[in-house]
């Protein structure tokens, strides 16, 4: 009998529901210009999202360290998911046997404040990238392995990409069913974003965008990017000098300065996005 | 001579190049500017517009696409994937493309062999380049006689600049930190602490390179007086000035 329950919990190889399962929770990538502030959203947001009571996988892919110093979480030397990859002789990289996607979630990320997992590529360093390649390759794998996580089901997957469209045209992010654009009021953030819409769009052409207009200073700041773009507004974060001094420390905003005016705008960024209101934008 | 410009993404790397590049064009010097970044945007820094940027970069893409030849020459390189900006600059965009022929010049793999192949005499090479250290890394002598790390007081800018600065020490290579945005002694301080005792250059928050970013235009255009400014056609200068054999 213990069979036959746990054979309805699988699906029937026959039946629709054997085709490509839709995740229940929120998955998204935070894309744009270096320097748009991709690193102070995905953190701030991932740990409010967690704090709302939300299972949060923050993934970050940049070879800089930019989540992490914003999320307030320590970057290792060498990143504990070169663990789960080996290179054979023909020089291609796989995923250690035994270890599949939801294996190396469970062994690999870290934990970041307010309960968030966080899953690291490893950094560049004196060393370069060598030391880390095995990280790389393993990320790559796993990404393109998760929507097939059944535990990973309801859990908040965020993701916060490089700079630039780079990441993009090698799809980094493929969990994504939301690709946030955080554009500052600026020609070059706004080519940026541009740039990343179409060459997403090219390659997966039934994702969604929303557009987070930041370091905004004026009214019609958000109106001429939204206009340039022709992407729905999820919200505007405002310039805020807090961010700024928690920057130049290196500390997360959400510790630094939780009741300022840029930390609340992206909390309700997460709760714009919590609330299944996203529907409606 | 040849200059290259280095940083984390969104510290103003591509303002500092555009405007020392317009700088020296207009105090005589002969200027090919160099558009190494994979995001590439140095155009609009130098005056040439938003979407005549972004026309260049379509171009670069038909690579991809095989709707534009590759190019062996580097003549033919400057004169296919560049175009004259304001004062006599020439602009070429050498940003990375995805599916490269291996050793080809044009694919912009090498930024750095890019610097090597192209004539600097007589003229004055700015290069652009690609956000974080991977550039810097591989920067051998005679690929820049300068390396200008552009840096702002922020923890992430400054872990970049340091290394920028350290690597550029270890082989030998002249470097000038450029501190930008900088508001108060504070953010003088940080970035002081971050990269040492190297010659370094300080520009305010100026809200005529903010107006510059906003409106798509060169910060030198919109006010070539203003203190920021400024302190970048002095370093324009100072960098002419090491051009001139002694």
């Amino acid at each position: 009998m213990a069979t036959a329950a746990l054979r309805t919990s699988e699906p029937d190889p026959g039946s629709a529901s054997a085709a490509r399962r839709t995740p229940t929770g929120l998955r998204l990538a935070v894309v744009g210009k270096g320097g748009a502030g991709k690193s102070v959203v995905s953190a701030t947001l991932a740990r409010t999202l967690a704090r709302r009571g939300h299972r949060v996988l923050a993934l970050d892919s940049d070879t800089l360290p930019g989540l992490s110093i914003s999320i307030g979480a320590d970057v290792p030397d060498d990143a504990p998911l070169n663990a789960a990859a080996v290179r054979n002789d023909k020089g291609r990289w796989h995923l250690v046997k035994g270890v599949g996607a939801a294996r190396a979630v469970q062994r690999y990320a870290t934990d970041a404040p307010d309960g968030v997992r966080l899953l690291q590529i490893g950094k560049t360093d004196r060393r370069g990238l060598a030391p880390n390649r095995a990280s790389h390759q393993a990320f790559y794998k796993v990404i393109h392995r998760l929507d097939d996580v059944r535990s990973l089901d309801d859990w908040v997957i965020l993701g916060d990409l490089p700079a630039g469209p780079r990441q993009a045209a090698y799809d980094w992010a493929p969990y994504a069913q939301r690709f946030l654009l955080v554009v500052e009021p600026t020609w070059q953030s706004m080519l940026t974003a541009r740039r990343i819409i179409r060459i997403t769009r090219t390659m997966r052409d039934d994702r969604e965008f929303s557009l987070v207009v930041n370091k905004a200073t004026a009214d019609e700041d958000a109106d001429r990017v939204q206009e340039f773009l022709g992407v729905p507004l999820l919200g505007i974060v405002p310039a805020d000098d807090a961010v700024r001094a928690s920057e130049r420390a290196g500390v997360a905003l959400l510790d630094a300065a939780p009741d300022a005016p840029a930390t609340r705008a992206i909390e309700r960024l997460a709760a714009t996005l919590d609330a299944g209101n996203i529907d409606r934008i | 001579m040849k200059i290259v410009v280095a940083g984390k993404g969104g510290v103003g790397k591509t303002t500092v190049s555009g405007t020392i590049a317009r700088a020296l064009a207009r105090a005589g010097h002969d200027v090919l500017a160099l558009d190494a970044d994979t995001n590439p945007m140095l155009g609009v820094s130098l005056g040439v517009g938003p979407e005549e940027t972004d026309l260049l970069v379509a171009v670069r893409q038909g690579l991809e696409t095989g709707e534009t030849e590759h190019e062996k020459s580097t003549e033919g390189f400057v004169e296919r994937f560049g175009r004259d900006a304001p004062d006599g600059v020439r602009l070429v965009v050498a940003s990375r493309i995805e599916r490269a022929n291996p050793g080809c010049m044009c694919c912009g793999v090498s930024p750095e062999g890019l610097l090597t192949e192209l004539d600097s005499a007589g003229k004055i090479i700015i290069g652009d380049l690609e956000a974080g250290i991977g550039t810097v890394m591989r920067l051998q002598e005679g690929h820049a006689d300068v390396v200008l790390v552009v840096a702002q007081p922020t923890a992430k800018s400054l872990n970049i600049a340091r290394r920028a600065v350290e690597l550029t020490d270890d082989r030998g290579g002249r470097v000038i930190v450029v501190a930008n945005r900088v508001r108060n002694d504070e953010d003088l301080a940080v970035i002081r602490e971050a990269v040492g005792d190297c010659e370094m250059v300080v520009v305010p928050e100026e809200p005529a390179i903010a107006e510059a970013d906003r409106d798509g235009r060169a910060a030198i255009d919109v006010d070539s007086d203003s203190p920021g400014v400024r302190v970048l056609v002095e370093l324009a200068d100072r960098l002419a000035g090491m051009a001139v054999p002694a």
